[in-house]
């Protein structure tokens, strides 16, 4: 057991090696560091290569389509695999590989192929599908573990609703996600730039109503 | 003039005695555990040492976020939106008065059940059993699978195995008993008598421990109905109880609060205002509530009954044979004066009793005929044949299981061995069962012996209904899916039968063509059948006085057993939070004890926490013998030792484990390994009934210690030594009480302005906090408050408010946001017992704002004092500069690792962990939904829309929250009363919580000569 000073200075010098063990770690990632609970930047690889800028930006497809409960909840929901379907029931490829497949087939004199984009693949392969759309026997369905970008901390009550009926757009918190091809958090998402916002439009408004946002500590941490 | 002196107010015979509570108990807020100066690297160095190291390592881990997955619904169902919850009406299925409830259901799972404002039963009111019920469905005790032979099986396997062996009962004529608790639901009672028809030699058995088929048995001697009446306490001007604890236990107590609190409106005309007289032995809820409290012991309230009778006899010109009648044991001016109130209110009294004995319940039956209350203050409309226990057939089921006549034995919902005398003799007789079939969801005392186990739902998971009495059904559907491979007892009993049915039609058939079913789910209750009224007459010849008092031997004591608020028979005895709500009375939490007289104790030689042995007079044999903590109950009768049921289950070994895992932690549970000692060895038989009371039983020392929980003493609100003044009183005024007379007379509470005199003290931040929008605040009603703890557990479970176990409480450190105050006081040499309950008072001028270094806890621009977890560093100084004494701090990380326990958190509250400090926040949680519900709308929030957990719930409707800038609020109107007040007014915090005071239908002369 140790005792007294001479303990003490003992286990002082092995954890100050420590700490200069950390400090060189700590050195190599400069460049990526930031404060705790900051993941600004923060751009994760999905399961499946989904891109914003398709089908937000090119196609137009409003965000609240497939993020359907923005509107009425604390959550703006991450759509459910069915939602895909809705369209990929039918669109399996991009149209370029599918008009070129097209061509080719009317060359060489064939019936076209189904052509199935490895991406959308991993979508049937959720659903067990087999190539006619239907399911494959004795094999389980599993749904998408896509990767959360915008993590809130679990003492923040942060909710998609109030702000979405506010008239808040989306892009104020997430950046030009309709230009994304990965997405990733472009504010930092602290809470003195919700704060800072609030008082904001306290002052001007926004879209030219005067709104109320509070800026009570229990509006948020409860 | 006389100087009147105040009242005199105290939470401990401690306190009464050396008017304060000694250190360190009271006196230290936060008892430290003293650091052991043997080890070598004390804490403080070894924290600054490991500083630079560890935050070294928490910068470097700094620079990578945790990933975190957001996993959708393959498919999405309908009606499902994540984050917003859904509510199904549903009945509650704690106990057999079956409430009406809203099951909350948040992404799946059912997190809170909420009274059902509209149902005909509860409007809206909930107990504490059946708030904590939620977690029963999350009991990692539950079973997941049927068992055969204590082994798990499949439904089939289980199935066709019964199957081949009722098919061999069947053919050769043998006996098959089914034995269950009171059956309430018409569709079980057909599936029950469908399943025993298919038998040539069966039998459906019930019994209740706290049974009421006394008053059924009464009511088929004197009407001819074998009914159990509707009381209506809210149609009585006069309630007189004979040990009917009917505001927490009795029959319903939902909604005899709800009805008794609304015959007592003292700031509504005079005549609105009940008088209500109890006689009892030991101190119920009932009895801190009412008017007069007369201590009777159980052997005696016969004859009190006899003479109470007598005299309105001899008034309503009926007779009654009074000869031999032993004298009046209780003051007869009292009597007197109870029946003239009685006399003058014929029509327009009730008189209940709650006794197991048909004699006495005949005789209140004569009193309420005499009274002419039957058709007014209670009726026998009751369409439900609802009661039919019969304890004989109990005691002759066992002899014939004993001699091993029995071919096969089904038991559901209840637990013979651990509930009957005896349970030795009992589990021996089972086992010679040839086959043994139990439902029960768990294993326990009776279903490890079974066969097979054949796990039911939960009731929250399965369809049923429920007999209201009135005519109407209350429904039960599945509010969420069944978490286990169990199974409805219904469907269970239909393959027993030959043929599967589904619960849902099952059910549904029994009411077919008689309600509406979507509307019926959809409300969950449904008006099926008119009920004709009764026009049974009373038969004079039945009644009987009860003439001789049980002469109990000098040297031995009443036994009182009685159901605790939390517990009741010891259906609540897996709940953890239902072990830790204080008992309204005792403030106990974790333990069963006996409770004795202060006289009684002395005299015994006895004092709190000794083991005492109680034995019954006849057996005296150790068997029967417990061993149980004393504790010294003020206004318990001398002749009485009373004991709570429903302790030292099994089951409740499963709590050695619980809170926090620490070096200086000791153990939670008693010798026997468990929480509390069972009394149900002094059950006894007694002309064919089980009696819970009346026994003569010894009581003597056993030189032994049994340190109980007790929270009475804590968070006490005192003038510290060091700033008193000789001969001042340091208590503080906390409860008020008046007299009704005097109120009516004053308008105000006779101490209004007490510890008011002073000059007038100044706003402190009225520049920084206008309230120009809502200002929240909360009323609550003292007088309506019975302490019956359903808010405390509404709470613990809205909030998230963790479980501490034993060991934590007794260093002060329940966590209850909510408290509920107990205070004695002097009457008479009988004492009055007071409830308050007790939570954040949301001061305008909050001193624990001023004192936090870091800002956690600051104030908001409606009045609500936010406490940001997030921020908090614990420095604890908010709750030293608390004057109320309710923020809680977190010691520990209580233990979470119950991950099916979890599932029942609130995920709209923070889960707080370890370090940082508490308290009730107003259920800001619901004040941020409803205004986001309103501003969604473009409307503003209305008087209503926001009701805290403990509002909600309240039976007596007690707490009312609203906002107090709002002149036509409810809570502004009740602070405008003349019987508000708001605690330590002189300290110029400003709570935003207000309190009515206490009015009491009493003489005022009385009261005034005796504290003059």
């Amino acid at each position: 057991m140790l005792t007294g000073k001479k303990g003490l200075r003992n286990l002082t010098a092995v954890l100050l090696i420590g700490a200069a063990f950390n400090a060189a770690l700590l050195a190599t990632r400069l460049g990526a560091f930031h404060l705790p609970g900051n993941h600004q930047g923060y751009a994760p690889k999905q399961p499946i290569a989904y891109s914003h800028r398709l089908h937000a930006g090119e196609l137009l497809i409003d965000c609240q389509y497939c993020h359907y409960s923005a509107s009425t909840s604390r959550h703006a929901g991450i759509p459910a695999a069915s939602v895909c379907m809705n369209c990929h029931k039918f669109v399996t490829d991009t149209l370029g590989s599918v008009r070129a497949e097209d061509e080719k087939a009317e060359e060489e004199g064939r019936k076209p192929r189904r052509m199935v984009s490895p991406e959308l693949q991993k979508l049937y392969d959720a659903f067990a599908l087999d190539e006619e759309m239907k399911p494959k026997p004795g094999e389980q369905q599993s749904p998408i573990e896509w990767i959360k970008v915008h993590n809130l901390p679990d003492y923040v009550y942060f909710n998609h609703s109030t702000h979405v009926t506010a008239g808040v757009a989306c892009q104020k918190c997430h950046g030009a996600v309709e230009t994304m091809e990965r997405v990733s958090q472009v504010e930092d998402l602290s809470m003195g730039w919700c704060v800072n916002c609030h008082r904001d439009v306290n002052r001007v408004g926004l879209g030219g109503k005067s709104v109320d946002a509070s800026l009570d500590c229990a509006a948020c941490h409860y | 003039m006389v100087q009147k002196k105040p009242k005199d107010y105290w939470k401990s015979l401690q306190q009464r005695d050396d008017g304060t509570i000694a250190l360190p108990v009271a006196g230290d807020e936060f008892v430290e555990v003293p650091q052991d100066e043997r080890r070598g690297v004390s804490r403080r160095d070894f924290l600054a040492a490991a500083g630079f190291t560890f935050g070294s390592m928490a910068l470097t881990g700094c620079t990578r976020a945790p990933v975190e997955k957001a996993i959708p619904y393959l498919v999405q169902p309908e009606a499902i939106i994540p984050g917003r919850a859904t509510y199904y009406a549903s009945t509650c299925g704690a106990c057999s008065a079956g409430c009406g409830i809203l099951a909350k259901n948040r992404d799946g799972r059912t997190i809170k059940l909420e009274g059902n404002p509209d149902h005909p039963i509860s409007r809206g009111g909930l107990c504490a059993i059946g708030q904590a019920s939620v977690l029963g469905l999350y009991d990692s005790n539950r079973l997941r699978n049927s068992l055969h032979k204590n082994a798990p099986s499949t439904w089939a396997e289980s199935d066709s195995q019964i199957a081949a062996r009722l098919d061999v009962i069947r053919s050769n004529k043998g006996a098959v008993r089914v034995l269950t608790g009171p059956i309430t639901s018409p569709t079980a009672r057909r599936a029950v008598d469908s399943f025993v028809k298919t038998f040539p030699d069966a039998q459906h058995i019930t019994y209740d421990v706290l049974s009421s088929a006394a008053i059924v048995q009464a009511h088929e001697r004197t009407h001819e109905r074998r009914v159990l009446p509707r009381y209506r306490f809210d149609k009585a001007e006069v309630i007189v109880s004979f040990d009917a604890d009917f505001l927490g236990t009795w029959i319903s107590p939902v909604a005899f609060a709800m009805d008794w609190s609304a015959g007592r409106r003292a700031d509504a005309a005079p005549d609105q205002f009940s008088y209500h007289a109890q006689f009892e032995g030991r101190v119920s809820v009932t009895g801190a509530k009412a008017d007069r409290r007369v201590r009777v012991a159980p052997g005696e309230a016969g004859v009190v009954m006899s003479h109470l009778a007598s005299r309105l006899a001899q008034r309503a010109g009926e007779a009654l044979d009074t000869t031999g009648l032993a004298p009046c044991p209780i003051d007869s001016h009292v009597l007197d004066d109870v029946a003239n109130r009685l006399w003058h209110a014929r029509g327009k009294s009730l008189v209940v009793c709650g006794s197991q004995s048909a004699d006495e319940q005949v005789l209140c039956n004569f009193l309420n005929h005499l009274l002419g209350n039957y058709g007014q203050s209670l009726d026998l409309e009751d369409s439900a044949d609802r009661i039919c226990h019969d304890d004989e057939a109990v005691q002759s089921l066992i002899q014939e299981l004993a001699s091993g006549s029995v071919a096969a034995l089904f038991v559901h919902g209840v637990n013979p061995v651990y509930d009957l005398p005896n349970g030795a003799a009992v589990e021996n007789a089972i086992s010679k069962a040839h086959m043994f079939v139990s439902l029960a969801d768990r294993v326990d005392e009776t279903s490890k012996l079974a066969t097979f186990v054949c796990p039911d739902h939960h009731f929250l998971e399965a369809w049923g209904d429920h007999d209201v009495g009135d005519g109407s059904i209350s429904f039960f559907q599945p509010t969420m899916r069944p978490l286990h491979d169990t199974r409805s007892m219904l469907e269970s009993l239909s393959i027993w039968s030959g043929k599967l049915r589904l619960a849902q039609d099952l059910v549904r058939e029994t009411t077919q063509g008689r309600v509406l079913w979507d509307e019926a789910i959809h409300n969950g209750f449904a008006k099926a059948t008119s009920v004709a009224v009764a026009t049974a007459s009373f038969r004079s010849g039945s009644v009987k006085a009860v003439l001789g008092i049980e002469q109990v031997p000098a040297d031995k004591l009443t036994l009182v057993l009685y159901p605790k608020v939390s517990m009741l028979d010891g259906r609540g005895a897996s709940n953890p939070w239902l072990q830790e709500m204080p008992d309204p009375i005792s403030k106990v939490v974790w333990d069963n004890y006996a409770s004795l007289s202060e006289a009684t104790a002395a005299r015994l030689n006895v004092g709190a926490g000794d083991v005492v042995r109680i034995g019954l007079s006849e057996a005296d044999g150790a068997a029967n013998a417990l061993e149980l903590p004393v504790l010294i109950q003020p206004g318990q009768h001398d002749q009485v030792v009373a004991i709570a049921l429903g302790y030292g289950k099994e089951e409740s070994a499963r709590f050695a484990k619980l809170g926090p895992q620490w070096i200086e932690r000791k153990e939670l549970l008693g010798e026997n390994g468990l929480v509390g000692t069972s009394a149900a060895g002094l059950l006894s038989y007694r002309d064919g009934t089980l009696r819970l009371s009346g026994a003569s039983v010894t009581v003597s020392a056993t030189r032994r210690k049994h340190q109980l929980a007790c929270t009475q003493d804590y968070h006490n609100i005192e003038v510290p030594e060091s700033l008193t003044v000789l001969g001042m009183d340091r208590r503080r005024p906390m409860v008020q009480e008046t007299t009704l007379a005097g109120y009516k007379r004053d308008g105000k509470l006779p101490q209004h302005g007490h510890g008011t005199h002073h000059p007038d003290l100044g706003e402190l931040w009225a520049d920084d906090h206008k309230y120009e929008g809502h200002h929240w605040g909360m009323a609550v009603d003292l007088t309506a408050c019975t302490g019956c703890s359903a808010c405390v557990v509404a709470c613990q479970i809205e909030n998230n408010v963790p479980v501490v176990g034993r060991d934590e409480v007794q260093r002060k450190r329940i966590m209850h946001w909510l408290r509920i105050d107990r205070y004695y006081c002097d009457n008479d040499g009988d004492v009055d017992v007071l409830h308050q309950p007790m939570m954040c008072q949301h001061c305008d001028h909050a001193p624990c704002e001023t004192v936090c270094p870091v800002l956690a806890t600051v104030h908001g621009e409606e009045g609500l004092n936010q406490q940001a977890y997030n921020r908090c560093v614990g420095t604890r100084y908010c709750a030293n500069n608390c004057p109320y004494k309710v923020r809680r701090f977190n010691w520990f990380e209580y233990a979470r690792d119950d991950t099916l326990a979890n599932q029942a958190l609130n995920p709209d509250v923070t889960v707080r962990s370890r370090g940082v400090m508490e308290k009730c926040s107003f259920c800001v949680q619901r004040i941020e939904a409803a205004r986001l519900e309103s501003k969604q709308q473009g409307r503003s929030i209305a008087d209503g829309d926001i009701q805290p957990a403990c509002q909600q719930s309240c039976p007596a409707r007690a707490i009312v929250f609203g906002d107090m800038n709002d002149p036509e609020s409810a809570v502004s109107k009740l602070m405008a009363r003349g019987r508000h007040y708001r605690l330590l007014e002189e300290t110029n915090v400003r709570p935003s919580v207000g309190y009515l005071g206490l009015v009491r239908n009493r003489d005022e002369n009385k009261d005034q000569s005796h504290h003059g």
